[in-house]
């Protein structure tokens, strides 16, 4: 029914059956704008959110979906200015998720400012010397930069192609993009960083709190790395639920090992630079404001130091080790282990980085506090990961999104 | 014009670009942020002329001075009055809620009358010519005696005109709740003789033996002991406080004493016989049996005897009767917690007999012997002949614990009317259920408060008052104050509500009943009442707002009488015989009596005391064996038990179980009410022989997990 | 408008020995700021106290335990070498928080937050609290509230300021007395006027001439054993809450007892008995 607007060539799954997978996630997105709808005229007490907790479910799923989305920009990196030319092949995808990512972040922002309607406050308002300014102004401009390097591939649409205006558009886009990879690795590496900061500067909490060289603490560095890091094993991951969704091969075994032994690489390197951070940490900067690191892992019901070995080392450390080594990257099933803990391993780096430091106390007679999100708060988390699936679905459908894909699913000679 | 599609478009695009250059978008968003300031329902305060009023403010007997800002006669701050010789400038959090009670929408805002099981507005004038015609018939029957009343205290003209009201009816049955300052008078009584009350010198002591009086939380005049037990630093003074667990006053204290509870009687005795065996007493004019009593004492209060009956080691008892005897100025005081609620007389008598051996009487520092107030002048009551026989018979309880004991034992009504006001006698005393019992024996119960509490609600018409903020009243201190003054209670606004002076009230009613009563009550308002019958003190009273009647030590040296201790009268046991003892503590936060918490006093208990509409239970870690911290349980007495909640606190003695009293309200107000449980609900009375008190400190309990 | 010549310093000092956690002080505070309350202000954790009396204990059991309490205002932190880079205000994306050089305080401007509430996570004290309801007041009660502070909408950080708008109604006084400076007894917070045991002393810590300057006697060189702390007490006594941190508080605490001046910042073991004599550098004012 839709024939018209499928790429040329290639093989879709029957309109009808399309609808109703999209309708089904569509609940889920509806469930979403639901309680989405009722956080901005109730208020933010459909959270469970309180004043020990004012930084939780929402900025915890905002840093990791960023966290995640860091494979757009590093790909792009690499493909653009690095010339790693193969990555032209998963580049389009990565853009797409990229996009996905960054849109829900604003989205999940506008939910979670107690005042949504002044939120242009940040930029009306600015101050200089706050990271989260930084990131406000970062995350806008590389989401236009992250729409503009979606653009093509929309226009790439096989209707939209044919308008000569769209057609040249398009063209010309391609190839100015190496000037858009390159801001939005600028930007990426700022805004990544100021995510880190974020905690890093605040000097009122030791658990966050990190030295670091001029004004950006360590963590800035470890954010950025850490997105350039398992952005790309997001990028994989999602191609990897992809295909088997569609029952396809959509991106060549070498890009794939090129991409994760690149990952690898970066996870490696990252997981060392980590726990350097995390020895400095503990030997040097917590003792001199008075803490073990036992304060922090000890007497509560969930943070112990499993989080911490989790995160660096089955999360961390193995996933990074399994993408260097030859025959592990290779193996589509280690690899895929790798990817997946990998994604954790940042998502919980992310949580640690929002939810532990709000959960320590820092008084010496205050205690710990917990929480557990509400169901408002799950829902409009959910429902970027709904919104993601949609337009991945549309996209996959109707625009020529993976290069390879027909020259990879080749009708099968007969028998 | 044939628009296709792709004019369509550049015009959309077109028409988009320009909006997006225009100014719309700026002024929109900044539309949309000063929005964001003004939505209706956020409250924009009028502003106006600055003006500062005095006060006194009546909401417990301490009557501080209040200073009270207003804009354009609006009230919007209470503090406490600088230079007033009371508080000198402090308040507590009560008082400076005090706006709280003034505006409350759940405040009876118009006579009620009850009908059936709900109240129905009624105006004053048929509210009164209900009550008078009642009274009326009461009289007829010609048993005036039958009409009854409950306030607060005995002092100050609105008390005096309830009693007056009631001599010139023709009943001599007015009742004053269980007070320190009724305490205090019967233990002064006891000693020294009758018109006599107790002041304590906190502020110059320096050696203050506290035997469970809550000084930081509420005893006596709460910001006068305040700042006493403040400026111990500077004077060089040790507080020590004898008491079950750790409240905030032996917290406070220099040295904490655990004893077990309701033992206080057996120590003050322990430590009589020690100073007086050790001769470290200061004779003075002791009569009737003292030797008896030091006989007495020694034998049945030696160390050994105590140290067992009290838990405290004997050579500690020794230390704490050596200190005491040679501080240069000694006090002890008594009254457990706010040193109302359920008090002893031996208690109260033995304890205040350590001041009497150590000299202290009427010495700076000491416990002070003080004559009571007599700077009123009513006139006499005009009674009638069915008056002066009412008025003869003689009273038919002689407190309110044993009226209600009476009501509930008798088949016929021995009430037939009933005034309260300032009291809430179905919530504050123990076990409250045969309270309201009671009162539902009486066929026309009349309540002058201001709220709709648990006893208005037993109420078949309501006259309300003015707040404290609302009205004009005298205001003599007490309460164990060691100075004497007057206050003068002034309104800071019009009344909000339909409501009226307690005084205008009764005028009102005794206008409305005629012959000799209405002579009785020959002024046309209570303010003019007030003028006339403060007639000596009122020209000072009006123009500075109070009156120093006296301060410093009373001249001359009292007796002491020993006739009552020396018949060694028995120390009151807890009621049941379950594993546990409960014991009720007065939080200063909350309230015990009338009037009930405001909002802001809620807000500021503990989430240990009170979770959601969870009342948390103090137990020692050692005793909790089955139980979680935090964890719910089912909390137990011989009188009722409860559901409840556990806290794991060191700070009180194993076996004792402490919970907080002023929660487990009932009334129809969701800040305040149906949160936690009422702790006199599960304590129920026991009377102390000779004085007739209920003297119950709390009570057998036990507890298991839920 | 007076425009002060030297900057204040307006901090306070708690001497917890008079404490009695009446809680006058946090009554005296809502009441004095149109703070709103609700239904049921059990969950501390979502309870707007700007000043909030926590109690301490010594953690030992029967009878030995001892308790204290401890009154928290905002504590108005100057920052690393008290530059006015405090924890909060450094991190405001929208500046609705800045700090006051001439006066020391820490504002907050409620019609400019937009409440993300990254100040509040900076916050070690916790002494900012959102407004997670729209602020309501029973039919009638808000006839109580002052004209001289906006009661706020929900959405919005608020916390204590250490009653400013007194400092501006004295300032105002002051300007139409054609005088200059304001004195000492002109401005008090709320808190510090309502405490009935005369435990809290607000001043101006530059004035020599101020109790509060004269019981603290702050040091305002860098502490020689950690140079982000400025305005040290030095009354050995006199602590401030996370000293170490190196927020340089405004707040001051005072207690002869060993333990709560200790539970008042973070220790290693051992630590504390090293530094619990160490009062200020040696250098003289």
């Amino acid at each position: 029914m839709d024939s018209a607007l499928i790429p040329e060539g290639a093989k879709r799954c029957s309109f009808p059956k399309f609808t109703i997978g999209i309708a089904i996630v569509g609940a889920v997105v509806l469930w979403g704008v639901y309680a989405m709808f009722l956080c901005w005229f109730k208020g933010l007490n459909q959270t469970n959110m309180n004043d020990y907790y004012g930084f939780a479910l929402w900025i915890w799923a905002d840093l990791a979906v960023i966290a995640v989305g860091g494979g757009a920009f590093f790909t792009g990196l690499l493909r653009y200015i690095f010339n790693v030319d193969e990555l032209k092949n998963i580049i389009n995808f990565a853009v797409i998720i990229g996009f996905i990512c960054y849109s829900s972040a604003l989205l999940i922002l506008a939910i979670d400012i107690g005042q949504p309607l002044r939120g242009w406050f940040i930029f009306w308002h600015a101050n200089v010397h706050s990271m989260l300014t930084e990131v406000a102004f970062c995350l806008s401009c590389y989401f236009a930069v992250l729409t503009i390097e979606f653009i093509p591939n929309i226009l790439e649409n096989r209707q939209a192609n044919k308008v000569p205006f769209f057609h040249h558009l398009a063209h010309n886009m391609h190839g100015v993009m190496a000037v858009f990879a390159a801001t939005g690795a600028f930007l990426s590496f700022f805004h990544q960083g100021s995510l880190g900061g974020v905690a890093g500067v605040m000097f009122g909490r030791p658990f966050a709190v990190r030295e670091g060289l001029l004004i950006w603490p360590w963590t800035f560095f470890l954010f950025t790395w850490s997105a350039a890091a398992f952005g790309p094993s997001f990028t994989l991951l999602v191609t990897r639920i992809t295909e088997a969704v569609t029952g396809k091969k959509l991106v060549k075994d070498n890009v794939i090992h090129l991409l994760a032994k690149i990952s690898g690489w970066m996870i490696t390197t990252y997981i060392i630079a980590k726990i350097i951070d995390t020895i400095y940490w503990t030997y040097v900067t917590i003792p001199s404001l008075g803490f073990k690191i036992s304060h922090f892992y000890t007497n509560n019901s969930f943070y112990g130091y499993w989080i911490l070995i989790t995160e660096i080392i089955v999360c961390g450390l193995v996933p990074g080790l399994l993408l260097i080594n030859k025959s592990t990257r290779e193996n589509p099933n280690t690899r895929l282990l790798a990817i997946v803990l990998g994604v954790i391993g940042v998502c919980l780096n992310r949580w640690v980085m929002v939810l532990q430091i709000m959960a320590v106390p820092v008084m010496s007679f205050d205690t710990w506090a917990l929480y557990i999100p509400s169901w408002q708060e799950m829902a409009t988390s959910i429902l970027p990961i709904a919104y993601g699936v949609i337009l991945i679905s549309l996209a996959y459908r109707y625009l020529p999104v993976f290069p390879q894909e027909l020259e990879l699913n080749q009708p099968k000679a007969d028998q | 014009m044939k628009v296709d599609r792709r004019s369509f478009l550049g015009l959309g695009l077109g028409a988009v670009a320009g909006v997006a250059v225009s100014p719309v978008g700026m002024k929109l968003t900044d539309d949309s942020s000063i929005w964001t300031q003004n939505w209706p329902w956020t409250p924009v305060p009028v502003d106006g002329e600055v003006t500062y009023d005095s006060s006194v403010c009546s909401l417990c007997p301490g009557n501080c001075g209040i200073s009270v800002r207003k804009i354009d006669g609006r009230p919007v701050k209470i503090e406490g009055l600088d230079g007033y010789p009371i508080n000198n400038g402090g308040a507590c959090l009560h008082g400076i809620a005090g706006l709280q009670y003034l505006y409350d929408p759940t405040r009876v805002k118009t006579p009620l009358r009850k009908n059936g099981d709900k109240f129905e507005k009624i105006s004053w004038k048929e509210a009164i010519s209900l009550v008078s015609g009642k009274l009326a018939e009461i009289r007829k029957s010609g048993s005036p005696e039958k009409l009854a009343c409950i306030t607060d205290k005995t002092q100050g003209s609105v008390s005096q005109l309830f009693n007056h009201f009631l001599t010139a009816f023709g009943s001599s049955n007015y009742f004053d709740m269980p007070s320190l300052e009724s305490f205090l008078e019967l233990t002064a009584q006891t000693l020294h003789g009758k018109g006599k009350t107790l002041g304590f010198d906190l502020e110059n002591s320096d050696f203050v033996l506290s035997f469970g009086a809550g000084l930081i939380e509420g005893w006596g005049s709460p910001v006068n002991c305040f700042k006493a037990n403040a400026s111990r630093k500077e004077r060089h003074a040790k507080l020590f406080q004898i008491e079950p667990r750790l409240s905030n006053t032996a917290a406070n204290a220099d040295k904490w004493i655990p004893i077990n509870p309701g033992t206080e009687a057996d120590l003050a005795l322990g430590i009589c016989a020690v100073m007086l065996k050790k001769n470290l007493f200061k004779a003075g004019k002791f009569k009737g049996s003292f030797n008896k009593f030091v006989a007495m004492v020694q034998k049945e209060y030696s160390v050994t005897k105590v140290a067992e009956t009290t838990g405290i080691k004997a050579n500690e008892i020794e230390k704490i009767a050596t200190l005491f005897a040679k501080a240069k100025m000694p006090v002890a005081i008594p009254g457990k917690g706010r040193g109302n609620g359920g008090q002893s007389l031996k208690e109260f008598a033995a304890i205040h007999t350590l001041n009497c051996l150590a000299g202290s009487l009427n010495k700076k520092g000491g416990a002070f012997v003080m004559a009571m107030n007599e700077y009123l002048s009513f006139p006499k009551a005009i009674m009638d002949e069915v008056a002066e026989k009412g008025a003869g018979k003689t009273k038919i309880a002689n407190s309110v614990n044993e009226l209600v004991e009476k009501l509930n034992g008798s088949s016929k009504p021995i009430v037939d009317a009933l005034f309260v006001y300032n009291a809430n006698p179905c919530y504050s005393l123990h076990d409250p259920k045969r309270v309201k019992q009671a009162f539902q024996k009486i066929p026309f119960v009349v309540s002058f408060s201001s709220f709709l509490d648990e006893t208005a609600m037993e109420a078949d018409v309501i006259l309300p008052s003015n707040t404290f903020l609302e009205r004009i009243e005298d205001m003599p201190s007490q309460a164990g104050l060691a100075r004497n003054v007057i206050g003068l209670t002034r309104p800071v606004m019009d009344p909000v509500f339909d409501t009226r002076n307690p005084g205008d009230a009764l005028i009102s009613l005794a206008h409305g009943l005629e012959g000799t009563i209405a002579e009785s009550f020959e002024w046309e308002s209570y303010e003019e009442c007030l003028e006339s019958v403060t007639a000596d003190v009122w020209d000072s009273l009006s123009e500075e707002g109070y009156v120093l009647v006296s301060q410093g030590p009373p001249k001359g040296n009292p007796i002491v009488d020993f006739t009552y201790l020396s018949a060694n009268p028995s120390t009151i046991q807890a009621q049941g015989d379950l594993e546990l003892m409960l014991i009720p503590i007065d939080n200063m936060r909350l309230t015990g009596t009338a009037p009930m918490a405001s909002p802001f006093a809620i807000k500021t208990v503990s989430d240990k005391v009170l979770t959601g509409t969870d009342i948390v239970v103090e137990i020692n870690p050692m005793t909790a064996k089955g139980l979680k911290d935090k964890g719910y349980a089912t909390l137990t007495t011989p009188v009722g038990s409860a559901k409840v909640k556990i806290n794991f606190n060191e700070g009180i003695m194993p076996g004792v179980l402490g919970m907080v009293k002023g929660l487990g309200h009932t009334c129809d107000n969701k800040f305040v009410s149906n949160k936690g449980v009422n702790v006199n609900d599960l304590i129920g009375p026991v009377i102390e022989s000779g004085s007739g008190l209920d003297a119950a400190f709390g009570i057998r309990a036990k507890i298991s997990k839920a | 408008m007076i425009h002060d010549k030297k900057a204040h310093k307006f901090g306070m000092v708690i001497d917890l020995d008079k404490c009695t956690g009446c809680g006058s002080c946090m009554v005296s505070c809502m009441s004095e700021n149109n703070v709103p309350f609700k239904e049921d202000e059990s969950r501390k954790k979502d309870s707007i106290t700007w000043m909030r009396v926590y109690k301490l204990t010594n953690g030992k059991s029967f009878p030995d335990t001892e308790v204290v309490y401890m009154p928290r205002p905002c504590q108005h932190c100057g920052g690393k070498g008290d530059h006015g880079h405090s924890p909060c205000v450094s991190v405001c994306p929208a500046t609705a928080t800045e700090y006051g050089h001439d006066t020391g305080i820490v504002s907050q401007i409620y019609t400019r937050c937009f409440g993300c509430r990254y100040c509040m996570g900076a916050c070690p004290y916790h002494a900012r609290y959102f407004n997670w309801w729209d602020p309501e007041w029973p039919e009638g009660m808000e006839n109580y509230l002052s004209p001289n502070v906006s009661p706020r909408m929900r959405g919005v950080v608020e916390k204590c300021s250490f009653c400013y708008h007194r400092y501006q109604a004295a300032k105002d006084k002051a300007y139409y007395e054609e005088r200059e400076t304001i004195e000492e007894n002109e401005y008090q917070t709320a808190c510090a006027t309502a405490c009935p045991a005369g435990a809290i002393t607000f001043g101006d810590l530059n004035n020599p001439s101020h109790k509060v300057h004269q019981i603290v006697k702050p040091d305002p060189h860098p502490d020689p054993m950690n140079k982000d702390v400025v305005g040290k007490s030095r009354n050995p006594k006199i602590f401030r809450l996370l000293e170490r941190l190196g927020t340089n508080p405004k707040v001051y605490y005072l207690s002869e007892r060993e333990w709560v001046r200790k539970a008042g910042d973070n220790y290693l073991d051992g630590e504390w008995d090293k530094v619990k004599n160490h009062h200020g550098s040696s250098s003289h004012e």
